[in-house]
C-alpha cells in the first residue's frame, strides 16, 4: 500500500445562487487516509453538508479538484460518476432512505446487483452476512417500511457495505436515532475502519460521536478551521 | 444490470396493484375499442359493397352516346360567335357489335375473375289491367351468376332454369307482386319497338335494393336477341368482375384504348359509394385513434404520479450508483409491461365485444345481425399502436425521472 491517501480535495469552491450569490465553500483543501474515521462538524450553514455532497460526487457544480481512490473525478460525466459511486462509495443518510416496497434483503442486495461483480447467490449470501453483522438476520425478509427506525438505519448501513466500498459517507447517520442505536452504529463504523480499513466520513452534530473519531474536521463559514 | 432494473420495475408494478390495474385498463379500453370499431366499420363497408355489387359489376363496357361535336367552328375559332339551331346528336350504332372480339380480349386478362354479356332493354310489363314499365336483362345465365351472385337472392324457383327456358322470365319480387303474378303465371311484355311477347314466370328474386326489385326481369340472352331482332353476337353491356374491386383503374386504362366503347369502373359511375365508404373508414380511424390517445394520456398521468411519489427513491437509486439510463429503463419497462398486458387483454376484450355485437339482431335488407369483420391485421395494428402510445406516454415521465438531481431531493 504505497499511497494511503483515498480522498484528496484541492481548492474546492462552491457558490449558491439562490436567493443571492453566496460562496459556501471557500477554497477547501484536505486529505483523508485509508482507514481513517473522520467526523465533519460545524454549525448550521457552515458548509459541512455541502462539502460532503461535493465529496460524494453527486454535486458536480463546483470548481477545484476532487480525487477519490486515485481517480480524478472533477468534470466527469454523470453516468461515469454513478458507476464510480456504485463501486467505491457507500452512503448512510439521516433518514435512512430505503426503498419501502422492497424487503430489507433486497434493499441490501440492490447496489451489488447493479455492480454485477458477483452472482446472485453470492450477493444474497453476502447480504445475509451483512445483515447478521448488524443483528438483523431475523428481519431480512420483512418489507423495509415494516421495520423500526433503528432497524432501517442499520439496513441502510448494511446496504452501504455490500460492495465493500473504499469510502463510506454518512450525512448525520445517527441524527435520528436514540442513544442506544447511536452507540450500535458508532461501534459498527469503528470496527469497519479498524478491521476492514474502510474510510468513513460522517457529518454529525453529535459531540460525543465526534469526540470518539480518529479525526475531527470542523468547518466555519465555508473554511476548515 | 438489465435484470436488476427489470426487478425494480416488477416490484413497483406489483406493489401498487390498484394503479397498475387502472393503467392497464386504460390500454385495454383503447385497444378493444379500436379493434371493435375497425371490425364493425369494415363489416358495414363490406355489407354495403356486397349490396352494391349485387347490381353493379366492377367494370362496365357499353355503347355510350357519342360526344357532342355540333359546334366544330368554336373549336377552331374560339372567339367566333356561333349560332346553331336545333342540333341533333344521333347514335348510329346500338349496342356492342363485335362482342366476340371483346370477350376474347377479356379472357386473356389475368385479373378478370368473371365477366358476362347482357342484352338490356326497356319494356312494359303487362298483366291484364296492370302495366308497369321496367327493364329486361337478357343474360348469359351461368356467367351472370358468377358476376352478380344472383342465385343467392332467389326467393322462388331456380336461377339455373332460365338457361333451358327460352320462354321463362325471372322477376323482382316487388315487381311480381305489383303485377299480381306469381310463379307459373303468364306475363306479356311490350318493347319500345312495339314487339309484344308472352313469358312464363319461373322464379322470383329479392336483392334488397328496391330500385332493382321493383323494375327488373331476367330472360335468357338468346330470347332477348330474338325480341330485339338482333344477331347472335349482339350484346348491349359487358359486365366484368376483377380480383380486387379497388384496383379497377389499371384494367380500365388497359382496356379503354383497345375497345371502341365506353369502359367505366364502378367508382366512376358511383362516386357516392366510394365517398361513403371512405368517410366511414376515416371516422372509424379517427374515433379509435382518439380513444387510444386518451388512454395514452391516462398512462402518462399515472406514470407521472408514480414518479412524483417515488422521487426520493429515484434519488437514492442514483446515489447508490444507478445511472439516468437505468432510471429511464426502470420506468420505461413498467410502461412496456403495461402496454403489452393491456394490449393482449385489449385484443381479447375487443374480440369479445365484436362477437357480442355481431349477434345483435338487425333485420334490414339481407342482414340478420349487425355486420362484423375479424381481421387479424387490425388486431396486430391495434396492438402495435397501443404499444407505441404507451411507450411514448411512459417515456416522457421516465426521461423526467432520469434527470432528477439526487442532491436536491436528499438535501430537501
Amino acid at each position: 500500500m504505497t499511497n494511503k491517501i483515498v480522498l484528496k480535495a484541492d481548492s474546492i469552491v462552491k457558490y449558491f445562487y439562490e436567493p443571492v450569490k453566496f460562496e459556501v465553500l471557500k477554497k477547501v483543501s484536505f486529505e483523508v487516509k485509508r482507514g481513517e474515521f473522520v467526523a465533519l462538524i460545524g454549525k448550521s450553514g457552515s458548509g459541512k453538508s455541502t462539502l460532503l455532497y461535493v465529496l460524494s460526487t453527486m454535486d458536480t457544480d463546483y470548481t477545484g479538484t476532487l480525487e477519490l481512490n486515485n481517480e480524478v473525478l472533477t468534470n466527469r460525466k454523470q453516468n461515469e460518476l454513478a458507476d464510480f459511486r456504485n463501486r467505491n462509495i457507500g452512503f448512510v443518510f439521516q433518514f435512512h432512505y430505503l426503498l419501502p416496497e422492497f424487503s430489507a434483503l433486497d434493499n441490501v442486495m440492490l447496489p451489488a446487483l447493479k455492480l454485477k461483480k458477483k452472482s446472485k447467490e453470492e450477493i444474497e449470501e453476502a447480504a445475509y452476512k451483512n445483515l447478521g453483522l448488524l443483528g438483523l438476520q431475523e428481519q431480512a425478509l420483512k418489507k423495509a417500511n415494516r421495520l423500526s427506525g433503528g432497524q432501517q438505519q442499520r439496513v441502510a448501513i448494511a446496504r452501504a457495505l455490500i460492495n465493500e466500498p473504499a469510502i463510506i459517507m454518512g450525512d448525520e447517520p445517527t441524527g435520528n436515532l436514540d442513544s442506544k442505536n447511536t452507540q450500535i452504529v458508532f461501534d459498527i463504523f469503528r470496527e469497519l475502519s479498524k478491521e476492514r480499513g474502510q474510510t468513513i466520513i460522517a457529518v454529525t452534530h453529535d459531540d460525543d460521536f465526534a469526540a470518539n473519531c480518529d479525526r475531527v474536521i470542523e468547518m466555519r463559514d465555508g473554511v476548515i478551521i | 444490470m438489465a435484470s436488476v432494473n427489470n426487478r425494480i420495475s416488477r416490484t413497483y408494478l406489483t406493489s401498487s396493484p390498484g394503479q397498475t390495474i387502472v393503467a392497464i385498463l386504460g390500454v385495454v379500453f383503447g385497444i378493444s375499442m379500436y379493434v371493435f370499431m375497425t371490425g364493425f366499420m369494415t363489416g358495414v363497408n363490406n355489407t354495403q359493397t356486397e349490396l352494391a355489387f349485387s347490381a353493379l359489376a366492377h367494370v362496365h363496357i357499353y355503347n355510350d352516346r357519342p360526344a357532342d361535336r355540333s359546334n366544330i367552328i368554336q373549336a377552331v375559332y374560339p372567339d367566333a360567335v356561333v349560332n346553331i339551331s336545333h342540333p341533333k346528336i344521333i347514335k348510329y350504332t346500338d349496342g356492342i357489335k363485335n362482342s366476340a372480339a371483346i370477350t376474347a380480349l377479356l379472357k386473356s386478362q389475368p385479373e378478370i375473375t368473371s365477366y358476362t354479356t347482357q342484352v338490356n332493354f326497356n319494356v312494359f310489363f303487362k298483366n291484364t289491367g296492370n302495366k308497369i314499365n321496367g327493364t329486361i336483362s337478357g343474360v348469359d345465365v351461368q356467367n351472370e351468376d358468377k358476376v352478380f351472385n344472383i342465385s343467392k337472392y332467389m326467393v322462388k324457383g331456380n336461377w339455373i332454369d332460365l338457361e333451358k327456358r327460352s320462354d321463362g322470365i325471372i322477376l323482382g319480387s316487388e315487381l311480381a307482386s305489383n303485377l299480381s303474378v306469381s310463379i307459373g303465371d303468364n306475363l306479356n311484355i311490350l318493347t319500345a319497338d312495339g314487339v309484344s311477347k308472352n313469358y312464363k314466370v319461373i322464379g322470383l328474386f329479392e336483392t334488397g335494393v328496391a330500385g332493382t326489385d321493383k323494375i327488373k326481369g331476367y330472360i335468357n340472352i338468346n330470347a332477348a336477341r330474338q325480341v330485339q331482332a338482333a344477331n347472335a353476337a349482339f350484346v348491349t353491356d359487358i359486365q366484368i368482375n376483377i380480383n380486387d374491386y379497388n384496383q379497377t383503374e389499371g384494367l380500365v386504362n388497359k382496356l379503354a384504348p383497345m375497345v371502341p366503347y365506353k369502359v367505366e369502373s364502378w367508382q366512376m359511375a358511383n362516386e357516392q359509394l366510394v365517398a361513403g365508404s371512405e368517410l366511414r373508414d376515416i371516422i372509424a380511424i379517427a374515433v379509435s385513434l382518439t380513444i387510444l390517445l386518451v388512454a395514452g394520456f391516462g398512462i402518462y398521468n399515472i406514470m407521472n404520479m408514480t414518479i412524483n411519489q417515488k422521487i426520493k427513491e429515484i434519488a437514492i437509486l442514483k446515489a447508490m450508483g444507478f445511472s439516468g439510463n437505468d432510471v429511464t429503463q426502470i420506468f420505461l419497462t413498467e410502461a412496456v409491461i403495461i402496454g403489452i398486458v393491456g394490449g393482449v387483454l385489449g385484443m381479447g376484450f375487443g374480440l369479445l365485444i365484436s362477437w357480442v355485437v355481431n349477434r345483435v339482431p338487425f333485420k334490414i335488407a339481407n342482414l340478420e345481425t349487425l355486420p362484423m369483420t375479424y381481421d387479424w391485421q387490425d388486431y396486430v395494428l391495434a396492438f402495435i399502436f397501443g404499444l407505441i402510445i404507451t411507450v411514448i406516454a411512459g417515456y416522457l415521465p421516465a426521461l423526467k425521472a432520469s434527470k432528477i438531481d439526487p442532491v436536491d431531493i436528499i438535501r430537501g
